[in-house]
C-alpha cells in the first residue's frame, strides 16, 4: 500500500468505529439529526485532509474529539452570528460576571449563607428547580458547557477533556470553576422558593 | 491577603478541583481552615454539590435518546475521502 492508500483505509475504519459515537455526541450538543450528521461528515473530512498532523502515538478517538468539538462551537459561533443575537453568552462576558462577584482581594462581594438549597433531595424531584437549572445550563458560554457535559454527562477526567478541548489543566480548572459559578448566580437569580 | 489565608476566590476554585483529585497537603490544609472561618465558602461548597446532583440528574435525562448513526451516512462519508 502506498502512502494515500494508507491514509485512506485508516480514515475509512475510523469512520466504521467511531462515527456512533461522534454522531451521538455532536447530536446531544445540537438537538438535530442532520446538523450532527454534517458535523460527523465535516469532522471526518477534516481529519482526513489534515491526516499529516495527527500524531501517531495519540489516540484517534481524543483527535477525532478535538476536531468535532471545534465544529460544534464553530456551528454555534456561525449560528450567533447570523441571529446577531446576544442570547448565548461569549466567555468574556462569563469572565466577566464571575469576576464581578469578587472584590480586588478576591473575598466574596457579598455574603450568602442562603438557606433555601439545604434541602437537597427534595429539591432534585422539584420540576421548577429542574426547569431552572436546564434554563442555567443552556445559558452557559458553548465551551463550558462542553467541559460541563464531558465531566458530568460522561464522567471524563480533567486530562482527557483538556486534550479533547486543547486546554491546559489550569484552564480546564478555571472553565470548571467560573461555569459552577455562573449556574449559582443564574439559579439563585430565578429561584425564589 | 496573607500566604496561609485563601481569597475565597481561590477557596472555591480548590473545592471544585477537590471534587475530582486530591490536593497537596498545604491546598488542602489552607482550605480546611478558610472553610472554618468563611460561611459564605462553606454555603458554595453545600450549593456546589447540589448543583453537581442535579447536573447529572439533568445531563442523564436527555442522552437517553442515544442515536446511531446509519449505515448510509458511514458509506457516504468514506466515498468523499
Amino acid at each position: 500500500m502506498n502512502v494515500s492508500e494508507e491514509k485512506n483505509k485508516t480514515v475509512s475504519d475510523w469512520v466504521d468505529t467511531y462515527s456512533d459515537e461522534l454522531f451521538s455526541w455532536a447530536f446531544h450538543k445540537t438537538s438535530s439529526i442532520e446538523i450532527a450528521e454534517d458535523i460527523v461528515q465535516d469532522t471526518f473530512l477534516s481529519a482526513f485532509n489534515s491526516f499529516e498532523k495527527f500524531n501517531q502515538k495519540s489516540k484517534p478517538k481524543t483527535w477525532l474529539i478535538a476536531i468535532l468539538n471545534n465544529k460544534i462551537i464553530d456551528y454555534y459561533r456561525k449560528k450567533a452570528n447570523a441571529h446577531s443575537s446576544l442570547d448565548q453568552m461569549t466567555e468574556t462576558q462569563g469572565n466577566h460576571i464571575t469576576d464581578s462577584l469578587f472584590d480586588e482581594n478576591g473575598r466574596w462581594k457579598k455574603s450568602d449563607t442562603n438557606p433555601n438549597w439545604d434541602s437537597e433531595k427534595n429539591l432534585l424531584d422539584d420540576k421548577e428547580f429542574n426547569t431552572i437549572m436546564a434554563f442555567c445550563m443552556g445559558d452557559l458560554p458553548e465551551k463550558w458547557k462542553i467541559a460541563i457535559s464531558s465531566k458530568y454527562l460522561f464522567g471524563k477526567k480533567a486530562d482527557e477533556t483538556c486534550q479533547e478541548l486543547r486546554l491546559t489543566t489550569s484552564n480546564y480548572w478555571q472553565i470548571i470553576h467560573r461555569a459552577k459559578l455562573l449556574l449559582k448566580v443564574c439559579i439563585e437569580k430565578h429561584w425564589s422558593k | 491577603m496573607n500566604k496561609i489565608m485563601l481569597s475565597c476566590k481561590k477557596a472555591t476554585e480548590l473545592i471544585e478541583i477537590k471534587q475530582d483529585m486530591k490536593l497537596g497537603f498545604l491546598e488542602s490544609l489552607q482550605l480546611k481552615l478558610h472553610l472554618l472561618v468563611c460561611k459564605t465558602c462553606s454555603c458554595y461548597e453545600k450549593h456546589s454539590n447540589t448543583i453537581n446532583d442535579a447536573l447529572h440528574k439533568h445531563l442523564h435525562k436527555n442522552s437517553s435518546i442515544e442515536k446511531l448513526v446509519n449505515n448510509e451516512l458511514k458509506e457516504k462519508i468514506k466515498s468523499k475521502l
